[in-house]
């Protein structure tokens, strides 16, 4: 059984299609990474999960039922944008959001995971007073203190610095490991990379990518090049066989025509300036969604 | 039902533990009473400063006796008896020979004295003043200063100046005043309810006073004190459902709870805040009342229908509030529907006073037959000594309880949709499509 199951959702406001015949699959026990441009469908999608709103045809099935809000209590959610009582107190608020979910107090668990994400100093201050960080990993554990099966993670990342960022990932992989089905949604390709065992991209609406990071990037084939040079992109115009550049500053990446000879790459990459490193890889996830999403992208594939 | 439970109890408590709403229950009777409370306290707090009044007594009659009274008030009357404290001022008179020749141009001299501040006022007392005739400018006595309409001597003139004319009269007549004090004896009708027949004695129960205290001011202020409640939480329940629509707060919520469990726990949360202060009012009102010694005013019988209707009235207004609240996307927007949400309060409080005065009238009847305002116009009847028939009592209630479902149901929907649109203006047009389509 499928952790959460979607078939043939469509979702439309007014005039605009926000999501049109959407299925995939959740397995249980997964990290499964939500991505796709702005206003492509992603919040949309998480929002009928958490049956906030209805899908106007289509049918959604969280941990086997299908009925409307039957499984309320054993998913959660945090939206993107963060949503906190300003005048209520850290621990407090915690307790409210467990109790809410749970109906029994929740003293034990909000005082382990203010621990664990360092906060117990503040457990008796008011939310108005936290730093933004502090006010996300908060809002973080009161989307698990209630112990869920799934937790939906819109955006969890999203203005976090880096050591935030780690403390959260690592409580993410942490409720993985104890068996939750993590689905989250992100801009961060490489945070998709590294964490996620299913990879969904939806784009205007309509999945375009589903499965695991390998078998999306074997999809696109071992079409890049990824170099380092003495002169940089300055180095790689016109190479042969070479139809886009992406230089991302100390590294660049060269994607390839079907017919290109790597070899004559490399000698006329070696001809012009001094080569660090030349790998022949499949593309970036970063790479295949700016393919798919960004200006110059040719048609919009059906995962 | 549990998690409506646990939110009402979160929003219960953020309510009533904040300084806003202790000082709230404190100010919100004073604002509302505040005109009455006000006048008692600065009822005695009068200009004590003494005040010289000139009297051109045309009739040459009457101006004596103003004289004596001005000094017998003087002497009496403006000191407290206890302190001996100056309460009031004293007059000074100041009699003024008629100018027969020039009567406008002594008129303006003596105004130009009191704009100077020379005098307080002047009296010009016509010449036919004792037995007026067919010439009203010959017995007419007119009063000039700065603000004759508000002017507690002009006020007091009356008595002595009409004491002195009847005193003249009489003895023209050639009566003897002693003779005749029942001739100014002045008989009061006395206002009486209906003789009853007690149920469990078959006795006849004799009718009881009124008074317009209990037939004005009672009824009043019960429906003031329904007033007080509407307002105390339904404008807070627009601000409150705007603010954590804003701030995101209800995504969050719509993660652990359905739409309608939401509405619902903030609605009852309103309710049990406005139980609290309405007891706080009541019972305490009961107590000071009856160590005032008026416990007889006091309406028991309409208190269980104050409670009833208060409930249907916040959660009818409430989940209005609620619904429209939701519709907005900033401030200003909830600042613009504070109005609309009121207006169902506010009309009962614009016709209430032909309702007191007339509380059988067709107007009256229909109107607190109209659901949205039943909760005050009802109540208001049924506070008045002779209450109300108990079938518009019944159909008030049944009225009330059918709007207020429809309430409930229509805010809800409309609280479902909007609440996570945002950037969308309030439109009329779109509130009333979520409403009946959901």
């Amino acid at each position: 059984m499928d952790a959460v199951c979607l078939q043939g959702v469509t979702k439309t406001f007014g005039k605009t299609v926000a999501v049109s015949d959407l299925s995939l699959a959740v397995p249980p026990g997964s990290v499964y990474g939500f991505i796709g441009p702005n206003g492509s469908g992603k919040t949309t999608t998480l929002r009928m999960i958490m049956n906030i709103l209805y899908p106007d045809r289509g049918r959604i099935m969280v941990l086997g039922e299908s009925r409307r809000g039957a499984c309320l209590d054993r998913l959660s959610y945090m939206p993107e944008e963060r949503g906190l009582y300003q005048r209520m107190k850290v621990r407090e608020l915690l307790e409210f959001h467990g109790e809410l979910k749970t109906g029994r107090k929740v003293r034990r668990q909000a005082d382990h995971w203010l621990e664990r994400l360092g906060l117990t100093d503040w457990a008796t201050k008011k939310v108005e007073t936290l730093s933004k960080g502090m006010s996300q990993k908060l809002q973080f554990i009161a989307t698990v203190i209630s112990e869920p099966e799934v937790v939906i993670l819109d955006e969890p990342f999203a203005g976090l610095d880096p050591v935030n960022a780690e403390v959260i990932r690592e409580a993410i992989l942490q409720l993985q490991s104890q068996g939750v089905t993590i689905v989250f949604s992100t801009h961060d390709m490489g945070v998709a990379e590294t964490m996620c065992d299913y990879v969904f991209m939806i784009f205007r609406g309509r999945k375009v990518l589903d499965g695991t990071l390998d078998s999306i990037q074997s999809r696109y084939g071992t079409d890049t090049i990824r170099l380092r040079t003495n002169d940089g992109a300055a180095a790689l115009e016109n190479l042969p066989g070479i139809e886009k550049v992406n230089d991302f500053g100390r590294m660049q990446e060269l994607r390839m025509t079907p017919d290109c000879d790597t070899q004559a790459v490399l000698t006329a990459v070696m001809s012009r300036t001094r080569v660090h490193s030349f790998d022949i890889v499949r593309p970036s996830l970063h790479d295949i969604f700016v393919r798919i999403a960004g200006p110059e992208a040719r048609e919009v594939p059906h995962a | 039902m549990r998690k409506t439970l646990r939110l009402v109890r979160r929003e219960y408590k953020a309510a009533v533990k904040t300084k806003g709403f202790i000082i709230g229950l404190v100010l919100a009777p004073i604002f509302m009473g505040g005109g009455l409370i006000a006048f008692a306290v600065f009822k005695d707090r009068v200009d004590t400063t003494d005040k010289a009044l000139a009297i051109v007594d045309r009739s040459g009659v009457v101006a004596q006796a103003v004289v004596e009274a001005a000094e017998n008030r003087n002497e009496n009357e403006i000191r407290d008896e206890k302190t001996g404290k100056k309460v009031k001022p004293a007059y000074a008179v100041e009699l003024v020979e008629p100018d027969q020749t020039d009567l406008e141009n002594q008129r303006l001299e003596l105004s130009n004295r009191v704009r100077r501040g020379e005098l307080h006022a002047f009296l010009d007392i016509g010449p036919g003043i004792v037995h007026p005739g067919d010439d009203p400018n010959a017995s007419r006595i007119a009063y000039y200063a700065k603000n004759s309409a508000m002017d507690d001597m002009r006020r007091w003139l009356g008595w002595p100046i009409n004491n002195r004319l009847r005193q003249l009269r009489l003895a023209d007549a050639g009566i003897d005043e002693s003779e005749v004090k029942d001739l100014f004896h002045w008989a009061n009708v006395e206002g009486m309810g209906l003789v009853s027949v007690d149920v469990a004695s078959g006795d006849i129960q004799k009718a009881k006073k009124t008074n317009e205290i209990e037939a004005i001011l009672v009824p009043i202020v019960t429906m003031m004190l329904m007033f007080l409640m509407v307002m105390m939480s339904v404008p807070g329940m627009l601000h409150s459902v705007m603010e954590e629509k804003t701030q995101r707060i209800a995504e969050v919520l719509l993660g652990s709870i359905s739409p309608f469990e939401f509405m619902m726990g903030k609605l009852l949360a309103g309710i049990a805040v406005s139980l609290t202060s309405s007891a706080v009012y009541l019972i305490g009102g009961v107590l000071v009342i009856r160590h005032m010694g008026f416990q007889g005013y006091i309406p028991y019988a309409v208190l269980p229908w104050f409670f009833v209707y208060m409930l249907l009235a916040i959660l009818m207004l409430g989940a209005f509030a609620a619904a429209l609240g939701a519709t907005c996307s900033e401030p200003k927007d909830a600042q613009s529907l504070t109005f609309p949400i009121l207006v169902p309060a506010l009309i009962p409080m614009f016709t209430y006073f032909p309702i007191v005065r007339e509380p059988m009238s067709s107007f009256a009847t229909w109107m607190s037959l109209f659901p949205p305002f039943t909760p005050f116009l009802m109540l208001l009847r049924q506070a008045t000594p002779g209450g109300v028939p108990p079938w518009q009592a019944i159909a008030g209630l049944l009225g009330v309880i059918a709007f207020t479902l429809a309430f409930v149901w229509a805010g809800g929907r409309v609280f479902r949709v909007a609440l996570l649109l945002q950037g969308t203006p309030p439109k009329l047009g779109n509130i009333v499509r979520w409403a009946l389509r959901g």
